[in-house]
């Protein structure tokens, strides 16, 4: 295992009274893909909203390619190559498919150089034929793609993508499938929540667990399903 | 038609105009106010347009332009072409130290701070008597007619001025609107969490517009003060004379648009005209009145402007012919 890209060391974070995150731990290796998974509530989001700057941990550090990157604005952290999908896509919902892309190739490069970039990363989703279309008028299923696309162009070294498979039917999760890896081919280190179970357990190398803010499992797919409180919290007992 | 086409043709026909009026005539003082309110409107349409940042404190930048050429002319006789870059650099300033507290501010929050902050100032501009002339406002110097000190008998230079004026802000709406800039705006505009995420220097991006906003509305109020001579706090730094004014230009025609300020700016300045002219001898307040029934029912029928208005007219008729 080469050295870690992502370590998250002891994350908590509070809104009020509720503890969201409570005291969570773990390292990604670059090249890795790692699924996060969990109850609804469980604070997945939270943590990938914590992990990309839009929330502040109450305590704990992200350490990031060898820097601390806590409390960094999601600005700063997208330039340094971390940044993430949303739950129930936040697209820009009036502009073009391409320019929503084009905006996140901005990061890195002029108008012109991110619009070639931005085609690119739609013909990598497969959906370079509707660039011209606004995405307020495309499904949900694409929605998504357009939102991983979107990521793809701020070129990051880590993309947590949160439940990108929500929706999609079985041919189109073999395809997203496919696509998690050959990025992961070609450099990309990925963390996925989902909860296609199927779908977690053959892609990802590694799963970690949350239940009610805290980390109960970190694991194989094999250690995963045979751990008494995953299966207790989440799993249910088909996969015992 | 190309837009572009459409632009040209305005911009000959606005060129060619001033030939057909009497140059001290009513009409080419109308048509005069009207370009410099388009302009208003589409400096104002940077922030409210493009970044959809609904500001009611426009006022506080054009009076910053009205007083600060004003009183560098009066003290210090300095031309109002350079005074004009000074009141520029001042309202940049300004909006630039106003972008802190109301950066976090949304919708209506927005919209009341930076009302609020131009009505500190009109009240400043009142009571500072000594610099400002107080609530008696300021007269620019009578220098006749002068290139250099931006004065005219005849009202024609104005207009070619204010146009010339109007012409450069549509140049930086459309060279923004195109630019990394107007992109990282739309995404703001539309979802900040998510432009944060991928990289979008949010704040940056708010304060950029806001500051170019803000300079290019304070050559306008050099320009308006130029223009009629006197004013007063409430001309320049007023709510409805000046900042209301400049969102419902911008929001009628079309905010976000090119073309809506412009639209917006040849239908109620006239308009606004037209009821003061007609109705004012009635009853005090009633030539208002009208005119705000106007607004709404337009709002009411289109509340994305005249302009999806006029595009969606022209849709039907064409099909219409077809069909």
């Amino acid at each position: 295992m080469s050295a870690p890209i992502l370590q998250v060391d002891g994350i908590t974070k509070r809104f009020g009274g509720l503890l969201a995150l409570d005291n969570v731990s773990f390292e990604v290796a670059a090249g890795d893909i790692i699924g996060l998974i969990g109850p609804n509530g469980a604070g997945k989001s939270t943590l990938f909203s914590t992990l990309v700057g839009l929330h502040k941990p109450t305590s704990g550090s992200v350490r990031f390619a060898g820097a601390d990157i806590t409390g960094l604005k999601p600005h700063k952290v997208a330039a340094r190559g971390l940044t993430k999908t949303f739950q129930n896509v936040a697209l820009f919902m009036e502009a073009t498919v391409l320019d929503n892309v084009l905006i996140g190739a901005l990061l890195r490069e002029g108008v012109a150089e991110a619009r070639t970039t931005a085609m690119a990363c739609l013909d990598r989703v497969g959906l370079a034929h509707i660039a011209g279309k606004t995405a307020n008028d495309l499904s949900f299923p694409e929605r998504a793609r357009v939102e991983v696309a979107r990521s793809l162009a701020t070129r990051p070294k880590v993309l947590l993508l949160d439940e990108v498979m929500a929706a999609l039917n079985h041919v189109e999760m073999e395809e997203i499938m496919a696509l998690i890896r050959s990025l992961r081919d070609d450099g990309l280190t990925v963390v996925a929540v989902e909860h296609h179970m199927h779908a977690i357990m053959s892609l990802c190398e590694r799963i970690v667990v949350l239940n009610f803010g805290r980390k109960i499992a970190d694991g194989t797919p094999q250690d995963i399903a045979k751990d008494p409180e995953v299966v207790r919290a989440y799993l249910g007992r088909e996969y015992a | 038609m190309k837009p572009w086409i459409w632009g040209a043709a305005a911009l000959i026909a606005a060129v060619v105009v001033p030939s057909f009026l009497d140059p001290a005539g009513y009409p080419i003082r109308v048509l005069t106010l009207t370009l410099l309110f388009a302009a208003l409107g589409q400096a104002w349409n940077i922030v409210g347009g493009l970044a959809n940042q609904i500001s009611l404190g426009h006022a506080a930048f054009f009076g910053i332009g009205a007083y600060t050429s004003t009183i560098l002319l009066i003290h210090f006789n300095l031309s109002p072409w350079i005074g004009m870059l000074a009141g520029a650099a001042l309202a940049a300033l300004a909006a630039y130290l106003l972008s802190f507290p109301t950066m976090k501010l949304r919708g209506h929050y927005f919209a009341l701070a930076t009302l609020a902050f131009s009505e500190v100032l009109r009240v400043v501009a009142s009571s500072w008597t000594s610099v400002t002339g107080g609530p008696a406002g300021l007269s620019v110097p009578y220098a006749a007619d002068s290139l250099a000190l931006l004065q005219f008998k005849s009202t024609t230079p104005y207009y070619y001025i204010i146009l010339g004026a109007l012409v450069l802000i549509c140049v930086v709406f459309l060279v923004i609107q195109k630019s990394a800039l107007g992109y990282r705006l739309r995404a703001v505009k539309e979802n900040p969490d998510a432009a944060e995420v991928i990289g979008v220097d949010t704040t940056r991006v708010k304060i950029t517009a806001a500051v170019i906003s803000a300079a290019l509305t304070a050559l306008l109020g050099t320009l308006y003060a130029q223009f009629t001579y006197f004013f007063d706090p409430e001309a320049v730094f007023g709510i409805v004379a000046i900042s209301v004014r400049a969102a419902i230009i911008a929001i009628l025609g079309g905010a976000g648009t090119l073309a809506g300020p412009l639209i917006g700016a040849f239908v109620i300045v006239p308009l606004e005209e037209f009821a003061n002219a007609a109705l004012s001898s009635r009853a005090a307040g009633l030539s208002q009145l009208v005119f705000g029934l106007m607004l709404i029912a337009i709002i009411l029928v289109e509340p994305r402007g005249l302009l999806v208005l006029v595009s969606n007219g022209i849709a039907r008729l064409r099909k219409g012919r077809k069909g």
